[in-house]
């Protein structure tokens, strides 16, 4: 009962951190792309626009909501529906922290479950994403939506390929699919005499395709084709409006934010301090939002650095380059663990 | 015929990301120059001398106005934002308005009323913000418009400077 009980309330905080964490990023992106502009970006709602994106809600809130004359009406309101639920369900297996404490002989950890199928289930639950986009598009009964619904699928199916491969790179080092089994391997003993024992160490090329390919899984600038503002209107969310279109901006956020806590799981040693193997937990917390927090500006920082690339350059980076890459990854990573 | 020879890229060129790490590089480096915002409410628009806001009408030292309503500017006005009625007074300048309006919403602020002026009564200020929630608050009649001539004096001098230049420099 008691431990019921604790998987709700760790439920209800993880849960809570999210959305709101997806909250602070969108006032995180204004602000970051305003610094780089040389702007201000918004200072005016409280101190510094810390209540932005409260301002923001309440906007969206007011705004009508609009089905456009064609369009196919309970697709058209359950796609951003599935978009954001598949972005916050992948956030359960995610561990924000190692050993809470014990009760009745069971141990509550820092994460909503504690699965043995961790890596799995992320990758799972976030392909399962894409299908909000893709009905989301086709139901607007736009030709800008279904072509930024289209172009989101192709994108997917193209980087989900190298993505998946560099998990199982990790995965095959460490020798178990649950994440928090990953981060404790990495939390002991040292990489090179001197480094933390961080997977990023071992598999570096793993981690650089993992992170480019989180940018187009998330459907993130250079390679935000769903999108897409010049060619495609607003691509798939062209004829969203009021509070759908924010639950697209939520899944959205929502799913860098996962992504951004899954680099740092995999290959940065996740809730682990480095150098301190018996850290209480809730520094361990600390050092994984730390950690989180970095990618999540490098999501923004990237954004507002790089031009976005052409399709058939996506297209070509994506299965001539970062397939093989991958494949090749593999067969070393295989070589190296069974030698 | 012009041929173009295209570039060719290194290896380091080619692999994009220490190309993708230099433009990170600039753009966090602009992350901590200094802003270019002016918050403007706040940090108001500089004047100068030569800033040519709204035409205001200047008043002597006892309170009097200038304006002998001679009705030049209004002629001179291209956007017929000027309306004038005199009346004949005591004063050794015989006449004055009794209705000066300048109307906000035709205006350009295009300063030919003060070219056109004889008798040095109308000036552009330096105020610009301009702003109401009715139409009829946009005609601004004499008692909007008067300053006293020392509020406009940076002007005055400017364009009493500008219009001496010949006759001080030229050289014939």
């Amino acid at each position: 009962m008691t431990v019921l009980l604790a998987t709700f309330i760790k439920a209800v905080v993880i849960f809570g951190a999210l959305v709101s964490a997806a909250g602070l990023a969108t006032l995180a992106e204004r602000k970051v792309s305003a610094w780089i502009q040389h702007r201000l970006g918004p200072n005016r709602v409280g101190p510094f626009g810390a209540l932005q994106p409260l301002a923001d809600g309440v906007k969206f809130i007011f705004k009508e909501e609009f089905v456009p004359e064609g369009a196919t009406r309970w697709l058209f309101i359950l796609a951003p529906a599935i978009s954001a639920m598949a972005a916050m369900m992948s956030v359960a297996v995610i561990p924000f922290g190692g050993l809470v404490t014990e009760i009745d002989g069971t141990e509550i950890y820092f994460s909503i479950a504690d699965l043995d199928i961790g890596a799995l289930w992320v990758v799972a639950i976030g392909g399962l994403g894409i299908y909000g986009v893709i009905l989301g598009g086709w139901a607007s009964n736009s030709k800008y939506s279904l072509y930024g619904g289209l172009r989101a699928s192709a994108q997917m199916i193209s980087y989900e390929l190298p993505l998946i491969l560099s998990i199982l790179a990790v995965v095959a080092m460490s020798d178990t699919l649950n994440l928090r089994e990953i981060v404790n391997i990495q939390t002991s003993g040292t990489a090179f005499g001197f480094l933390p024992n961080w997977n990023i160490f071992y598999q570096p090329l793993a981690f650089v395709l993992f992170v480019v390919c989180t940018f187009a899984e998330t459907n993130r600038h250079p390679f935000d084709f769903a999108e897409c503002e010049s060619e495609l209107v607003g691509g798939f969310h062209t004829e969203y409006s009021s509070m759908k279109f924010a639950l697209f901006f939520l899944g959205e956020y929502c799913a860098m934010i996962v992504m951004a806590s899954l680099t740092v799981t995999l290959f940065l040693g996740g809730f682990s301090v480095p150098y301190w193997e018996e850290a209480p937990w809730y520094l361990g917390v600390a050092a994984f939002v730390a950690k989180t927090a970095f990618f999540m500006f490098l999501f923004l920082w990237v954004r507002w650095t790089l031009p976005r690339f052409r399709y058939d350059q996506l297209m070509n980076l994506g299965w001539k380059v970062f397939l093989p890459l991958s494949l090749l990854n593999i067969l070393l990573t295989g070589l190296a663990v069974s030698l | 015929m012009v041929i173009v020879k295209r570039k060719e890229l290194t290896l380091a060129e080619r692999l994009y990301i220490p190309e993708v790490l230099r433009g990170l590089r600039i753009t966090l480096g602009k992350m901590f120059q200094p802003k270019s915002t002016r918050q403007y409410p706040e940090e108001p628009i500089p004047s100068t001398e030569v800033t040519r806001g709204q035409p205001r009408l200047a008043e002597n030292e006892d309170g009097t106005l200038r304006c002998v309503s001679c009705g030049m500017c209004e002629i001179a006005c291209p956007a017929y934002a000027i309306t004038i009625d005199g009346h004949e007074i005591d004063r050794p300048i015989e006449r004055e308005p009794e209705r000066f309006e300048i109307d906000f919403l035709r205006c350009i602020l295009c300063g030919f009323c003060e070219e056109a002026c004889p008798k040095e009564a109308i000036w552009m200020s330096d105020e610009l913000e301009l702003a109401d929630t009715t139409r009829k608050g946009l005609i601004y009649g004499i008692e909007k418009l008067k300053r006293p001539a020392s509020a406009l004096q940076k002007r005055i001098d400017y364009v009493k400077r500008i219009n001496d230049r010949w006759r001080t420099f030229s050289s014939t």
